[in-house]
């Protein structure tokens, strides 16, 4: 585990290797040092070929699969801008290798969309009150507002401040970030009420 | 944003997710020396590595008659990649482009390089003492710049380049003072830390060079690019997509001449994208020490204030020359004061080049005069909020420049901001409050700051009416976060009389977007959305007169209205824009505008036209502070600013709670530490931003508007240098300690406490010896 804290803040940590467990038997090397892995992302298996030290983010970002809204901010785990969430955990793609992701299912902001294209109630809370500016960070809090969420389904404003502390955004947002967060809980039930 | 949708769902491209065919990956070798001759450069094995596309150093660019390998936005003193000798430590030495970044890294480490260490000199002050060691030998090269930049640099020193304001007779000033403090106050340097690093992707062929960039400066990197390679700029075309933050570190060029010289040797695409920890040493906030002297009347009237400034610019000048000019007459602060006299260096070193930041040398002025202004009330037993109310610039009252100000607002934005946190001076042996059993202790504080924007300046915009009434503007302004697209479609819309979603605001292309000058300075909204309404009123003329032919109306009988041109008396028979564009045959309408500043200062004196207007901004904050650990935590903050008028005020909340944050963390935790040169804190696990933990609890944004004049005032910077006076004067009261040197670290706090312990130890230890009446 990573101790997340910065400055005051004690924050939710993420995890680093939050996937855990050693490389599939399935990871086998080639000649240039590259191994075979398979992926569920957003429900979708994508068969790849990495490094043993190349990160899930980096992977997700390859050409191999293509998702671009998982980001690299500090590639060391403190930014939050490389959130996914791996069997539903929450961890920082850039601290967790691809291979320790072989065979689990991950969850990036590309998947959170509804099947008809339509938001999910997150996304459509942080568009309702502007909870960005670059908007870089954001699909980061997005993901980590869903962990929050599953884990407390109706967070205190402090606990959501609490939680989130592990993502950083630089534009400093966050007043409209934590509106965005507790609107949110209260639309995640409706949606899965409608389903 | 109107691109919320799309920002959401993680699918707004960045540069960094630009993918060009053939692209190659690059990465770079920085200097492990702060000052140092490069004696061996072997490259031979990094070249020979299978994967290697091209291997560059600072002499194979030098040999090259075809290139100028130098740049930078006033001086060309920082060479592309080090030529004979480097500067500091993180310097680029080498570059290499290979076909996939692990190669690059492994080509990198294959690259032997020895050094001949030489003095190296970091401090500013150190810098301009007698035998320090040159950082530059040779004079710098001026070049084509800005029509503000004052130049008056020093060969054969330091002094990169110095500003002096001279208004009115600051000796006599002080002469006819009662009182007179001077007192010397610090800032460090910072990171901007951008959650995007800076990135570039570059191609270049016999038909020019074409530049993906996260820059907040399209045009200034063209023509920068096209005096490196000696082309016209119409053969260099730079494409900026949406920033993932700037805040100044992406104005002027950083890595982009790396990947353009790269990209030419290997004759393909070249992608630089930076590490967290190279973002770090590629360009700074400027640390500096200001001398602040100040006379007041006896009734605390400031008749004179004298500052001399010493910026720390790093090892090139990137925009140093300029900011000090604008951190040196800032000093002068929001007060009326007749004699002014500034002395602001920029002095070259062997840290990091220091660069534009957000706030552009105010926040540096703002801690000196606004942490100054509480000690100076606190010496003359003054409620600060009153001080500050006796010396606040007023209508035709003239500012540090020189000229009248004619849009004061600083006394109804202080009044509202000591009304929003509940200031209750009574002394200023009081005023805080005790909680937790004594453990925490309350107070607050107060601040109120001037900022001028970039004056002269220009911006043009083009836009055109398509056939279907829709319309599209062009501009090369740069949305890094702050909403610009969006306001300008707001402007846009509004101009022209149709729905916002008729209108599309292009991303820069400068092969088809008009000059921009820069989207800094605070200017954007206000520059670009002047240029846009001037290209609009050309497509408005153009149109009223063809639907004056089509409708056979006088056209001073039409009125346009929601996307249609109506006679005033018979709205019925009135024409969607399209259809007239269509009736015409005219294909689309196209209008340009242009939206330029006049003003400049003179070279001499620093008087004239600072600023084409003044932005006005204040801070109110309550913090708490543990007197055990010496924490301080901001309970509450009011930030308030004058906008004139507001185009988005969701976007003017985001912006300036958004300095909440950067002030906050520049306030409390942020400092690059540097050791010898080598920075000792450059990533995100040592170096501290504000969380969403550090942010007020109770945060009030106030953003005054003037209906009568309707000028709008840029927002992004203003309210970010009060942020950390207000919480400084809001600790002081706390505890009793004065910290004159940022960041208010519990450590300074703590130690500042236990001295004062200690000091009321011996004092009382003191009296005790004391024979009894002795005092009297």
């Amino acid at each position: 585990m990573i101790d997340h804290s910065n400055g005051n803040g004690a924050g939710r940590a993420h995890e680093a290797g939050g996937a855990g467990g050693e490389v599939a038997a399935t990871a086998t090397g080639d000649g240039d040092g590259r191994i075979a892995l398979r992926l569920t992302v957003n429900g979708r298996e994508h068969a790849v070929r990495a490094r043993t030290h190349h990160t899930l983010l980096e992977v997700l970002r390859s050409p191999q699969i293509g998702l671009i809204g998982t980001r690299e901010g500090c590639g060391i785990g403190m930014c939050g801008a490389c959130t996914v969430l791996v069997d539903g955990r929450l961890v920082s793609g850039c601290l967790v290798l691809a291979a320790q992701a072989d065979g689990r299912d991950i969850v990036t902001v590309e998947g959170l969309s509804q099947p008809d294209g339509g938001l999910h109630p997150i996304q459509a809370a942080f568009v309702e009150h502007t909870g960005f500016q670059c908007s870089y960070c954001t699909p980061g809090f997005i993901l980590a507002t869903k962990a929050l969420l599953d884990e407390v389904p109706d967070p205190s404003r402090e606990e959501a401040r609490d939680f989130l502390a592990g993502n950083l955004c630089r534009c400093g947002s966050y007043v409209k970030i934590l509106d965005s967060v507790m609107d949110a809980k209260h639309r995640v039930p409706a949606a899965a009420d409608a389903s | 944003m109107l691109d919320a949708h799309d920002r959401v769902t993680g699918q707004v491209p960045y540069v960094m997710d630009v993918a060009v065919p053939g692209m190659l990956h690059a990465k770079v070798l920085r200097s492990a020396a702060a000052h140092a001759r490069i004696v061996r450069l072997d490259v031979s094995r990094a070249r020979a590595l299978p994967g290697v596309v091209a291997v560059l150093t600072g002499a194979d660019l030098e040999a090259r008659s075809d290139l100028f390998p130098y740049f930078g936005p006033v001086f060309r003193d920082q060479p592309v990649l080090a030529i004979g000798k480097v500067r500091f430590v993180g310097e680029p030495v080498a570059a290499v482009a290979a076909v996939d970044l692990d190669i690059a890294q492994e080509a990198v480490d294959l690259i032997e390089v020895e050094y001949e260490e030489l003095p190296a000199v970091f401090d500013s002050f150190d810098a301009v003492a007698d035998g320090a060691p040159l950082v530059h030998s040779e004079p710098p090269r001026l070049g084509q710049t800005f029509a503000d930049v004052i130049i008056h640099s020093q060969a054969g020193t330091n002094i990169c380049n110095s500003f002096r304001l001279r208004k009115g007779d600051v000796e006599a000033g002080f002469a006819a003072s009662e009182h007179v403090f001077e007192d010397t106050f610090t800032s460090p340097p910072v990171q901007h830390v951008p959650l995007e690093t800076h990135v570039a992707v570059v191609s270049v062929t016999k038909a020019g060079v074409t530049c993906w960039s996260s820059t907040q400066i399209p045009y200034i990197l063209r023509s920068q690019l096209a005096e490196i390679f000696r082309l016209p700029a119409s053969k260099v075309r730079v494409i900026v997509l949406t920033l993932g933050g700037g805040y100044g570190g992406k104005c002027y060029p950083k890595i982009e001449p790396i990947a353009a010289v790269l990209a030419q040797a290997s004759g393909r695409p070249v992608r630089l994208h930076l590490t967290r920890e190279e973002e770090f040493v590629t360009v700074t906030k400027h640390g500096v020490s200001i001398r602040m002297k100040t006379g007041l009347s006896a009734d605390g009237k400031i008749l004179a204030r004298q500052s001399t400034c010493h910026f720390n610019t790093g090892a090139y000048a990137d925009i140093g020359p300029r900011l000090i000019k604008n951190g040196g007459y800032g000093t002068g602060g929001p007060h009326s004061i007749d004699n002014v006299w500034v002395d602001s260096y920029a002095i070259y070193t062997n840290l990091p080049p220091a660069g534009a930041f957000r706030g552009y040398g105010i926040s540096q002025a703002a801690w000196a005069y606004e942490t100054q202004m509480d000690m100076i009330a606190e010496r003359l037993r003054m409620d600060p909020l009153e001080l500050r109310r006796r010396n606040l610039l007023k209508n035709g009252d003239t500012v540090m420049t020189g000229e009248p100000i004619e849009d004061a607002h600083f006394r109804e934005l202080l009044d509202t901001a000591a009304d929003r946190i509940g200031w209750d001076f009574t002394d200023w042996d009081n005023g805080r409050e005790l909680v937790d059993d004594g453990r925490k202790a309350r107070a607050k504080g107060l601040s109120c700051i001037i900022k001028g924007t970039v004056t002269p300046s220009t911006s043009t915009a083009a836009a055109k009416l398509n056939e279907d009434g829709s319309l599209q503007v062009m501009t090369s302004a740069v949305e890094m976060g702050q909403g610009l697209q969006t306001a300008m479609a707001f402007i846009a819309a509004e101009a022209m009389s149709l729905p916002l979603d008729r209108v599309a605001i292009s991303s820069v292309d400068t092969d088809f977007t008009p000059y921009d000058q820069q989207t800094s300075s605070s200017r954007s909204t206000q520059a670009m959305g002047g240029a846009i309404v001037g290209a609009i009123d050309q497509i408005k003329a153009r149109l009223l007169e063809l639907a004056s032919d089509q409708l056979e109306v006088s056209p001073d009988d039409l009125e346009f209205s929601d996307g249609r041109i109506r006679p005033k008396d018979a709205p019925d028979r009135g024409l969607d824009y399209g259809e007239v564009v269509r009736r015409d045959r005219a294909g689309n309408i196209q209008g340009n505008g242009t939206f330029q500043t006049k003003g400049g200062l003179d070279p001499e004196t620093g008087l004239g036209i600072g600023s084409v207007h003044w932005h006005q901004a204040v801070g109110a904050a309550e913090v708490e502070v543990d007197l055990e650990t010496g924490h301080v935590k901001v309970l509450r903050y009011h930030a308030g600013i004058y906008s004139g008028r507001t185009i988005n005020p969701v976007q003017a909340d985001l912006q300036t709670e958004g300095n909440v944050a950067f002030g906050v963390g520049q306030a409390l935790y942020e400092e690059m530490l540097f050791d010898n040169g080598q920075l000792q804190n450059g990533n995100l696990g040592d170096y501290m931003i504000a969380s969403i933990n550090d942010m007020p609890p109770d945060l009030d944004v106030g953003v005054l508007e003037n209906h009568e004049s309707n000028e709008i005032h840029g927002i992004g910077e203003t309210s970010l240098p009060p942020v950390m006076p207000a919480i400084g004067n809001a600790v002081y009261r706390a505890t009793g300690v004065r910290v004159l040197d940022l960041p208010i670290t519990a450590e300074k706090v703590l130690r500042g406490l236990r001295a004062r312990a200690a000091a009321n130890d011996a004092a009382a230890a003191e009296s005790e010896l004391e024979p009894e009446g002795a005092a009297a």
